[in-house]
């Protein structure tokens, strides 16, 4: 089997055994955010996108954290026109589910429809970004119960240490892949993704007005950010080149 | 000797000697004192039998002193004991000439003493002529722009001189003189010529480094790069300096190395910059002479389909800081973002540009422009193409392709990608809180997590002991006597209620034999009372009087039927083990 796979299915086994652990909801607050939903898809449906970006962001504003709602304010948003903001959304979406297939198709879009450039990955970061934090967080800790049980089995059953022993380097490797995945996803913390809000945007050489211009950036562009100013300049890379733009012109995408 | 006149002057004789033999003092010397321009000499300062710091040498007019390090040494010459602290420098010539190094004041314990050292500096014996290594060797820069414009490349020569006869190894290191800032990048050298020139009936041997420099600012960047090389020198008629010269030859000695870092004028270049006024509304920052050159295609096409503009800029410049021209803002048309072609030559950039004519009225392209500053002229040229005529059709009456250019380096090729995006996701099965914490960053997980590592410490814990027990004979039938004994005690008790007497004391036998057979790792064989004794004397007295008590009684030589005897014995038993037990 793909290893890849296999990490999935293990990642998916997890979080689904652990659901039963959640908290039942209150049946009474999901009517409601339930109504709302279905009220933004009849608005959505109807062409109305102002109203359905209204109550999407109201879920959200609530404390609703689910994907399909970051997933569809973003389609209103682009059908509104604010390609930026559907950037933004389909990109946090993308974050917590990567291997969405929809999520990924529209932020493709919607970059192409801007003319922006997608953001680069190596094939290391490609890997390490088809598990979502949480999942790479899941399948660590299933390698870890598994690698204990296995050294576990190995001071227990004597003949088979030598087997069990070999047979714990694999959850062992799998650990150490999870934490780099976890370290993959961390470094949007570190070096957060943005979003191009202003139209004409331009980087700059230096980070101070009147600095030789270096590049433009489309609209909606995602950018990295690479390094910050005190004096509210940020220092990004799009398409392999960096240059400074004001906080101003971007809107932070990443958590 | 009797005499105690004679007496005091020995004595006061031996305490002078031995005080000469301790006299603290200050050397200076220079090695050799006579050396060509092209040679250099090591200087010590020896502080004899007492302790110094390097003293700070006057800077000398043609000689250049460093300072190389110090080391100490101690001699023992007819059972007496000398030390010196040497501080060395080296001495580099710059002009031939006598020289007079010092005085030096260098301070020592207990006093401080002025030194100094000649020294003599004469021209090579292969050319008579030179007075000074600048005359020899040197570096000259020259610009072929004195004024240039901010981001306008310009090319800097740097010439490196070496008098006909000097022979050096091949390598030129650039270190400084170049303006650290405002400078675009790292200046990269190359060696262009290599040519022999005749400078005031001199011959010399030219090579000429060239850089193209550019900057980011206006003002006046001076360049004075100092461009050191190693001069090889032959030793054949020089003297050694041994180990105190800090630069040796060639494995034989035949020949060595001086690094020699030349003389060079200072480049003045003042960078003028790009004026605002007259500037025109489509500049976008070209500096430098271009030329301009519109194509674009398919040029019949339906409303609402995309036509490629590819604008090509080409000529001598700053061609990597343009940004695209630009077009009119036209109703007629969408357009999107400019992006640039990778293009093989260095003296050209191509941007692609899709634009979309959104209505069948459209005739033409209008005319582009593209402004920059010509530095020939100093003043700003414009450069328009177009208008270009084109043919469209009106829309079909369908949904309109949603068209996008794939802007990856990768993928240039104009790409339909879909006719919408993909429509809304149904309505969540359950609905999810962004303040509710992650499973895993709960409590209960966290202890739960520590569950299996803790699972598995145990586990190695015991096995460990496990194996200590395995590895431990005597270890594990030491822990193993005070079980076996109870198990003993148990029988005897079962006995004595049955009041079995043969069985009792049979059983407190073996109870003794199987605790200290466990205890003290016996064999059944070796189990005697004096071996006992002897390996736990604190309770000799105790076992000895239970071996005895319970082995007379066991073959009838005592009398032991009575249930109380049998129960104080035992108690008496149980008392001893318990006892034993303590014992470490």
């Amino acid at each position: 089997m793909n290893p890849m796979r296999l990490l999935i299915l293990l990642a998916m086994l997890l979080s689904s055994s652990s659901s039963y652990a959640e908290q039942i909801p209150d049946s009474k607050i999901d009517l409601q955010k339930s109504a709302l939903f279905l009220e933004a898809q009849a608005a959505y449906d109807g062409g109305d996108y102002a109203k359905a970006i209204d109550l999407y962001k109201k879920l959200v504003e609530g404390g609703v954290a689910n994907l399909a709602v970051e997933y569809n304010l973003a389609n209103a948003y682009f059908k509104n026109g604010n390609l930026s903001d559907a950037v933004a959304h389909y990109r946090r979406a993308e974050y917590a589910a990567p291997r969405d297939p929809d999520i990924r198709a529209n932020l493709r879009f919607a970059l192409n429809a801007a003319g922006a450039t997608e953001p680069y990955s190596s094939l290391i970061k490609r890997f390490l970004g088809t598990l979502s934090q949480n999942e790479w967080i899941m399948v660590a800790i299933g390698a870890y119960v598994i690698f204990t049980l296995l050294l576990f089995l190995g001071l227990l059953i004597r003949p088979a240490k030598r087997t069990l022993t070999k047979l714990s380097l694999l959850p062992a490797a799998i650990l150490l892949i999870s934490a780099g995945g976890w370290w993959h996803w961390q470094q949007l913390y570190t070096q957060p993704e943005w979003v191009v809000i202003k139209s004409g945007t331009t980087a700059l050489f230096g980070p101070i007005e009147g600095s030789t211009a270096h590049y433009k950036v489309p609209l909606a562009a995602l950018v990295r950010q690479r390094s910050t100013d005190a004096k509210g300049w940020i220092e990004i890379q799009y398409d392999g080149k960096n240059g400074w733009v004001k906080i101003d012109d971007i809107h932070r995408v990443s958590p | 000797m009797r005499n105690p006149l004679k007496i005091r002057i020995l004595i006061a004789a031996s305490l002078l000697l031995m005080a000469s033999t301790f006299a603290a003092d200050v050397r200076m010397s220079i090695e050799p004192q006579l050396i060509s321009l092209l040679d250099r000499a090591v200087l010590k300062i020896e502080f004899i039998d007492t302790q110094g710091n390097a003293a700070r040498i006057p800077e000398i007019e043609g000689l250049r002193i460093q300072y190389q390090g110090q080391r100490s040494e101690t001699r023992f010459v007819n059972l007496k004991r000398s030390s010196k602290v040497i501080h060395t420098y080296l001495v580099t010539p710059s002009k031939v000439g006598d020289f007079t190094i010092g005085p030096i004041t260098c301070t020592y314990k207990g006093g401080q003493k002025e030194v100094t050292a000649q020294l003599r500096v004469i021209k090579p014996e292969d050319d008579p002529k030179a007075q000074q290594i600048s005359e020899m060797l040197f570096s000259h820069i020259s610009t072929d722009r004195t004024a240039p414009y901010v981001h306008e490349p310009f090319h800097l020569d740097l010439k490196v001189y070496i008098r006909d006869g000097v022979q050096i190894d091949g390598n030129f290191s650039l270190r400084g003189g170049i303006p650290k800032s405002g400078m675009k990048g790292d200046l990269e050298w190359n060696i262009t010529s290599k040519e022999q020139v005749e400078r005031d009936g001199i011959i010399f041997t030219v090579y000429t480094l060239r850089t193209l420099a550019k900057t980011l600012t206006a003002g006046t960047f001076t360049f004075r790069p100092e461009v050191q090389l190693n001069v090889i020198i032959p030793r054949q008629d020089r003297r050694s300096y041994g180990f105190d010269d800090p630069f040796f030859g060639d494995f034989f000695g035949r020949q060595e190395t001086r690094p020699i870092v030349l003389d060079c004028n200072a480049l003045e270049v003042t960078v003028l910059p790009v004026p605002m006024e007259l500037r025109p509304a489509s500049y976008t920052g070209g500096v430098g002479t271009f030329g301009f050159q519109v194509g674009l295609g398919p040029k019949q096409v339906k409303a609402g389909e995309p036509i490629t503009l590819k604008m090509k800029i080409s000529g001598k410049g700053n061609l990597n800081q343009i940004t695209p021209p630009t077009f009119e803002a036209d109703p007629n048309f969408k357009l999107y973002e400019a992006r640039i072609i990778p293009s093989k030559n260095p003296n050209e950039i191509i941007f692609e540009q899709v634009i979309i004519p959104i209505s069948d009225s459209v005739t033409n392209i209008p005319k582009i422009a593209f402004s920059y500053f010509n530095t020939q002229t100093a003043d700003f040229r414009t450069l328009t193409q177009g208008p270009f005529p084109i043919h469209v059709e009106a829309m079909p009456q369908q949904a309109a392709q949603i068209i996008a250019t794939v802007p990856s380096s990768i993928r240039q090729e104009t790409e339909i990608l879909g006719r919408d995006i993909i429509y809304l996701k149904p309505i969540p099965k359950k609905w999810k809180t962004s303040v509710a914490l992650a499973k895993y960053r709960t409590k209960p997980f966290y202890i739960a997590l520590a569950f299996p590592a803790l699972l598995l410490l145990a586990m190695a814990g015991l096995s460990a002991h496990r194996n200590a027990l395995a590895n431990n004979v005597a270890r594990a039938r030491r822990q193993k006597a005070p079980k076996a004994a109870r198990k003993n005690l148990r029988r005897a008790e079962h006995a004595l209620r049955k009041k079995d007497e043969t069985a009792f004391y049979g059983e407190l036998w073996d109870t003794l034999t199987t605790y200290f057979g466990h205890r003290l790792n016996l064999a059944p064989g070796e189990i005697t009372l004096s071996i006992v004794l002897a390996r736990l004397p604190q309770q000799a007295e105790a076992i000895e009087s239970l071996f005895n008590t319970i082995e007379q009684r066991r073959y009838g030589i005592q009398s032991g039927g009575e249930k109380k005897a049998m129960k104080n014995l035992l108690k008496q038993t149980t008392t001893t083990l318990r006892q034993c037990e303590r014992v470490k």
